[in-house]
This record gives C-alpha cells, sequence and structure tokens, in this order.
C-alpha cells in the first residue's frame, strides 16, 4: 500500500506540472483556420512596425486604420460584406521579418489588400512580393521616391509624399523669407542622401546654392562638431533632414548654442511625435508637415479629429491619417471597382479623388493616373513652443497644392506594366 | 544497436517530416513560405554549428558570411546574369572566399576574442552594404528583381511562382549540404575536429596543425552558411543589409544552442522553435522576443544540451 501511495503522489505531481506545460503551451497553437462560413469578411492585412524605432509612428497608424476600419463596417463594408484588419508587427527594420509576415497575410490568411510600410526600405520589399503575388497594396507612410517612382508597380499605391515632394514644398518658402545660402546636416543613409538630393534639386531651380553640409551617422548624440562647422560656412539657413531621436538631439543642441538667433533653422520632413519630444525652447524653424489636425474651416477634420480622441486620447498626426486614408482606399476602390480583383481595382483608382471626407485637406486629393501617387496638400509652417492647445506644437502659414510641386510623371521616373 | 536503430528512426522522422511538410503545414496554422524560411535558417544555424558544436569555436559574425551570399546572389541576377543558379554559385563563392581570407586573420585567436573579432569583421562588411549606396541600394536595399525560373531542358521549374516547388528546391540544396556536413563530420577530418574541441592542448601535442583545422573549418562553416545566405535572398526576391547584421548571427547562435549544439539535428529543431515561435508569437504581442529570450535562459539554465538533449537522456533512460 505505502509503495503504492508514494509512486501515485509523485505521477500527480508531474502530471500537474506537464499540465500546467501543456496548457502554457496550448496558448501557442494557432488558431484552426475556418474556411468559408458563410460570408467571409473581406480581409485587410496591415504589415507595419508596431516594435523599434517607428513603434510610435506604428501606432498613430494603426489608430487611423481602426477608425476607418469602425466607419467602413457602419456604411456597409466593403461590397456588402464585414471589412476585417488583421495586424503582424512588421518590426522597424528587419526585411525577412517584414516579408514573411506579408507572404504570411497574402497565402495563409488571403487578405484582399495589404497595407505598409512606414520604413521605406520595407515598403520597397513589401512592394516586391505584393507585385509578385498580384495583390493590391497600399504604402501608407514609406517616403522614398522609388516606391511611386523607379520602382512602381500598378497594384502599388500611396498615400505619404515622395521625398522629393517635400523638399519642393519647402524650398519656395525657404528661399523667399529666409535667403538662399543653405547649410546641411544630413542623415548617413540612403533616405538622407536621396531627401539632401532633393533638397539641393529643388533649391537650385530657384537660386539656391549648398554652402556645405555634414552628414551624420545614424543614432548621434553630440551633434556640437557638426553645428560648429555649420556656423563657420555662414549659411542664411541651416537644413536639419535628420529624423527621430536624432531630430530631438540636434535641435535641443542647436538652441544651446544660440544657433537660431543668428541664422533660421528648416527641415523638410516635420512631423508631430518629435516635436512633443522636444523642450519648448527646441520647438522651433520652419517644416512641412503633409497633413495636420488644425485646419479651421476644413469640412470634416474636427469630427475626424474628436473621433481620434476619443480612441486614443491624443490628436491624430500625419500619420494617423495615413493610415485611415489608406484604409477607405481599400474600400474605396472595391466598391467602386465593384469587385475585388486587383487589376479592376487598381485601374478604377487612376485619378480618382478621395471624397472629401477622407481627404480632410482644403484642396482634396486624387491619385495620379500612371503613378498611383496621392497628391493631395502639404503645410509649410514653423513650430512654436506653445499654441491654443496642448498639442498645437506647429503654425501653418502656407499651404502648398501638392500638384503644383509633384514634377511632371516623366520627372518621376515610374514606367508601369500592366497585366495583360 | 539499438542506439543505431534510434538514430535511423530520428533520421527517417525528420527527412519525412520535411518531405511532406507542405501537405500538412496549413493544418496547423502554417504555411509553405514558412517552412522555407525554417530550412534556410536551419541550414545557417547548422552551418553555424558545424564550428560551434562540432569544432568548439564560438562565431558571431556568420550573419556577414551569410549576408554576402544573398547579396552575391542578388547582384548577379540584377546586374549580370538572370540565372537562379549561377547566382547561388557567385553567392557561395563570394561568401566562402570572405571567409577563406578573414579566416587567416583570425585563426590564433580563442574564445571570446574570437567571437568579438568575427563581430568586428561582420559588421565592417555591414557598414559597406549599407553606405555604398549606388551599387547595394544601401538601406532601401537591393530590389528590382526576382528568383529566375530553371529551364532544364526537358522541363522547366517555376520556382518564382509556385511555392511548394521553391520548398523542394531549397529542400534539394538542404539535404546536399547535410549529406556534405555528415560525411566531412565521419570523416578523420571531422574526428580531428572533435579532438581539438575537446582538448586542444592534446591535440596539438599530438601533432596535429590546430590553426590549420580551424581555419579549415570555419571556412566550411561559412561555405554552408553563403549557401544558405543565397538561398535566403532567393526567398525573399529582396536583400538588405540587415541580413549581415550581427543581430542575425546572434540569432543563429541562439538557434543552435536552442535546439543542442551538440546534436546534429539540434540547430534544425532550434530553428524550427525560433521561426515558428516568432511567426505565430509577434502576430499576437508585440513582445515576442522576451518570450524567446524567456526560453532561451530557460534551456541554457536548465538545459545546457539544448531541447534535443532533453529528449536523448529521455530515450536513454
Amino acid at each position: 500500500m505505502t509503495v503504492n501511495d508514494s509512486s501515485s503522489k509523485k505521477v500527480s505531481r508531474r502530471t500537474v506540472l506537464k499540465a500546467a506545460a501543456t496548457a502554457g503551451a496550448l496558448q501557442l497553437v494557432p488558431p484552426f483556420i475556418i474556411k468559408a462560413r458563410g460570408e467571409e469578411p473581406v480581409r485587410l492585412g496591415l504589415d507595419n512596425p508596431l516594435t523599434g524605432t517607428y513603434a510610435a509612428l506604428g501606432k498613430n497608424e494603426l489608430y487611423g486604420c481602426k477608425l476607418a476600419l469602425e466607419q467602413i463596417n457602419a456604411k456597409g463594408g466593403i461590397l456588402g460584406r464585414k471589412a476585417e484588419l488583421l495586424v503582424e508587427d512588421s518590426t522597424s527594420g528587419d526585411a525577412g521579418t517584414t516579408v514573411q509576415k506579408a507572404r504570411k497575410l497574402i497565402d495563409r490568411d488571403h487578405v484582399n489588400f495589404l497595407i505598409g510600410n512606414i520604413n521605406s526600405a520595407l515598403a520597397l520589399a513589401m512592394a516586391a512580393v505584393a507585385y509578385e503575388k498580384g495583390v493590391f497594396m497600399i504604402d501608407p507612410g514609406g517616403h522614398t521616391d522609388a516606391v511611386t517612382g523607379t520602382s512602381c508597380h500598378w497594384n502599388v499605391f500611396r498615400i505619404c509624399n515622395p521625398t522629393q515632394t517635400e523638399a519642393n514644398a519647402v524650398a519656395g518658402t525657404l528661399i523667399r523669407d529666409f535667403g538662399k545660402k543653405w547649410y546641411y546636416i544630413t542623415p548617413d543613409y540612403a533616405f538622407g542622401h536621396t531627401l539632401e538630393a532633393g533638397m539641393i534639386k529643388a533649391a537650385a531651380k530657384l537660386g539656391g546654392t549648398r554652402v556645405g553640409g555634414a552628414l551624420t551617422p545614424l543614432g548621434t548624440t553630440d551633434f556640437s562638431s557638426y553645428l560648429i562647422a555649420a556656423q563657420a560656412a555662414k549659411p542664411d539657413v541651416i537644413i536639419f533632414l535628420v529624423q527621430g531621436d536624432d531630430q530631438v538631439n540636434a535641435l535641443k543642441q542647436a538652441v544651446q548654442f544660440g544657433l537660431q538667433k543668428r541664422f533660421h533653422l528648416a527641415g523638410a520632413q516635420g512631423e508631430l511625435e518629435p516635436q512633443e519630444g522636444l523642450p519648448p525652447e527646441a520647438r522651433i524653424g520652419t517644416w512641412v508637415f503633409e497633413w495636420y489636425w488644425k485646419q479651421p474651416g476644413v469640412p470634416h477634420v474636427a469630427e475626424f479629429v474628436a473621433a481620434i480622441k476619443k480612441m486614443s486620447g491624443r490628436v491624430p498626426t500625419a500619420r494617423t491619417w495615413f493610415g485611415y486614408a489608406a484604409t477607405w482606399t481599400c474600400a474605396l476602390a472595391a466598391n467602386g471597382a465593384k469587385s475585388l480583383e486587383a487589376v479592376k481595382m487598381a485601374k478604377f483608382l487612376q485619378g480618382y479623388h478621395l471624397p472629401p471626407e477622407v481627404a480632410l485637406m482644403p484642396n482634396g486629393a486624387f491619385f495620379r493616373a500612371g503613378q498611383n501617387q496621392l497628391i493631395g496638400d502639404l503645410y509649410v509652417g514653423h513650430a512654436q513652443a506653445h499654441g491654443s492647445a496642448p498639442d498645437d506644437l506647429f503654425k501653418v502659414t502656407d499651404v502648398v497644392k501638392g500638384i503644383d510641386i509633384s514634377g511632371t510623371l516623366e520627372d518621376t521616373g515610374c514606367k508601369m506594366t500592366w497585366p495583360a | 544497436m539499438g542506439q543505431i536503430n534510434n538514430k535511423l528512426a530520428a533520421n527517417a522522422i525528420v527527412w519525412l517530416l520535411l518531405l511532406t511538410a507542405p501537405f500538412w503545414m496549413h493544418w496547423v496554422g502554417g504555411y509553405t513560405e514558412l517552412g522555407s524560411r525554417v530550412l534556410v535558417m536551419a541550414l545557417a544555424a547548422m552551418a553555424l554549428n558545424f564550428l560551434l558544436g562540432f569544432t568548439g569555436v564560438l562565431s558571431f559574425g556568420h550573419a556577414a558570411y551569410f549576408g554576402l551570399g544573398a547579396y552575391g546572389a542578388a547582384m548577379t541576377i540584377k546586374y549580370l546574369v538572370p540565372s537562379t543558379p549561377l547566382a547561388i554559385l557567385v553567392g557561395v563563392l563570394v561568401g566562402t572566399a570572405a571567409a577563406a581570407i578573414i579566416g587567416t586573420l583570425i585563426v590564433k585567436l580563442r574564445g571570446v576574442y574570437f567571437a568579438m573579432v568575427t563581430i568586428a569583421f561582420g559588421q565592417v562588411f555591414y557598414f559597406i552594404t549599407f553606405r555604398w549606396n549606388t551599387v547595394t541600394g544601401g538601406d532601401d536595399g537591393l530590389t528590382n528583381w526576382t528568383r529566375v525560373p530553371i529551364d532544364l531542358g526537358f522541363t522547366k521549374l517555376d520556382i518564382l511562382h509556385n511555392p511548394e516547388l521553391f520548398y523542394y528546391f531549397i529542400l534539394f540544396f538542404f539535404a546536399l549540404s547535410v549529406a556534405l556536413m555528415t560525411i566531412l563530420l565521419r570523416s578523420p577530418f571531422g574526428r580531428t575536429l572533435l579532438a581539438i574541441r575537446e582538448n586542444e592542448r592534446r591535440a596539438r601535442f599530438l601533432g596535429i596543425p590546430v590553426e590549420r583545422h580551424i581555419w579549415l573549418s570555419f571556412t566550411i562553416s561559412c561555405f554552408f552558411v553563403s549557401i544558405a545566405g543565397a538561398l535566403y535572398a532567393l526567398l525573399n526576391n529582396f536583400v538588405d543589409p540587415r541580413a549581415l547584421y550581427w543581430g542575425l548571427s546572434g540569432n543563429f547562435v541562439i538557434m543552435a544552442v536552442l535546439g543542442g549544439m551538440r546534436s546534429f539535428w539540434g540547430p534544425l529543431v532550434g530553428a524550427v522553435i525560433f521561426v515558428v515561435l516568432q511567426d505565430y508569437v509577434s502576430s499576437m504581442t508585440q513582445n515576442w522576443e522576451s518570450f524567446i529570450g524567456l526560453l532561451f535562459v530557460l534551456i541554457v539554465l536548465f538545459f545546457p544540451r539544448g531541447v534535443l538533449g532533453i529528449v536523448r537522456r529521455k530515450v536513454a533512460s
């Protein structure tokens, strides 16, 4: 008896342990995919950063996507079917993972639309997958020119602007108001190089010159040597092309040096997220925003801001709008083309004007035919320490019409071949 | 006798599972390209394990040769000739040649010094690809090229549009590499590597040229890892500098240790766990890396011989 007792005790402890381990492991077991039970929902796959450098931007785009999805379903869904958003973390820089997630969304989950990516390199990698598979894709926030330029595809659309357009938007204001001699602080990788080349090109058209520049490695914390070199070059304007944390550090130090009193400080791509990370005295300089939440008199903007505030507790940024417009574009394309076939939807969107409640811009926005690039307004202005509201950190001075500064279709280098 | 039977049975099960993977993967929520990725990562981890597990030398820079293989293949297709076999050949040659040269410079180092210098040389290649925008595409990566269907004369293998076929294409190279590794490890050369792993000083007293053997082992290991790299580029139809980043080298080491670096199939098991866990858990939570990290810590603390080590102990008892 005693022997039996002890052995049964031993087994029961093991059983408990095993059961616990099994229960733990079961959490990781993937759900079985249920095929076509009644009406299958239309699936949108978001493959965008949720971790790493671009996590904050990615979360804002996700809020925009979620709001759009709610509205789409409230208005009858896509082709009468419910729309569903599948979210995958692409990481901020690992192309292998991003591509794998894109394939997973297409091959396993059979998404009808692919959305992403903030990182330009990852956007290009995803576009290659989408093109190979012939799936409709929309890039909400990856800026590199190639996406709708030299690497454009018939099935890949983009919401945010190419870097060249941003450069063109700010160049006019800077030369008109502050002078023609520019010094560049440029991040030393592909994005920075193309943005600087774009700025130089835009400035040259208006008589601006480059008096010098510094290439700063990604993740630089001490900008003092670059700022000293910038002072020595005696420019009219110092252009900061660095982004994210680098931008925060560079601007903080420029203010500590008192550079803003002697030169004008400016940049091309400005975003609300880094401005929020700056101390008030470093919120200075001229920037381009691609969308701004404070647009008095533009219809539907107030409702959009209120809805996002209710959802996230913050005002929407340009990123939130990118996600929102991208998701809505999917629904509009399918409903407009009355089909989920990528070719029909892509054809439908050629030259298509977004309705005002999605465009949320004074002059509206449309997809340029033959390039698949959304062309709307850009907002040039300056950062401000304190505005009318805690989140009002940018003062818009000029609204620039995108079509005036987007160049011709030939300039973009986009040559599309449609499937036969 | 029983041990040999067990080994045969284990091998048979592994190959059966790999050969039939495309047919059952979707039943457990997988998809063919996940299987292809597992194979590529497993090959890379097994290649690393040739050096780590069977020679006893830890490299933290294998991603560099993985990435060189990837860039070699990608740039061949993009700039030279649209031919998949040639792309693999060039990728492997580039990766192996770089490893052979770097190898001569570092074979005298041991332990943590060897690991650190491999990281340093790896990062050199990483920064070259990161900064040489005009050739490598820099941070944007190399796009606008795809793997090319293979014309065998009597039939055409459309590995571009048929994911199952491409899985078997990768499996073919995987099997070839595994067979080669087995032959090498069973040869007197392989036994010598084990001797160096177990007691380097003694091996030296026996008159074995230790440096030359470590150099050979490093180069062979990088030869296999560059095959994996070339296949990785073809799998993604894309390559960017992250393929050379030292973080990826770290992942290879994690896979090898997770599965069991003393066992031949250990890194395969590790790669399956790593890639599949990443795939599933990262869809549910952003903090998937903590799960991998936790698992890694638990394995290293309690089962230093890895997952296969546990299984083997159970079978033996």
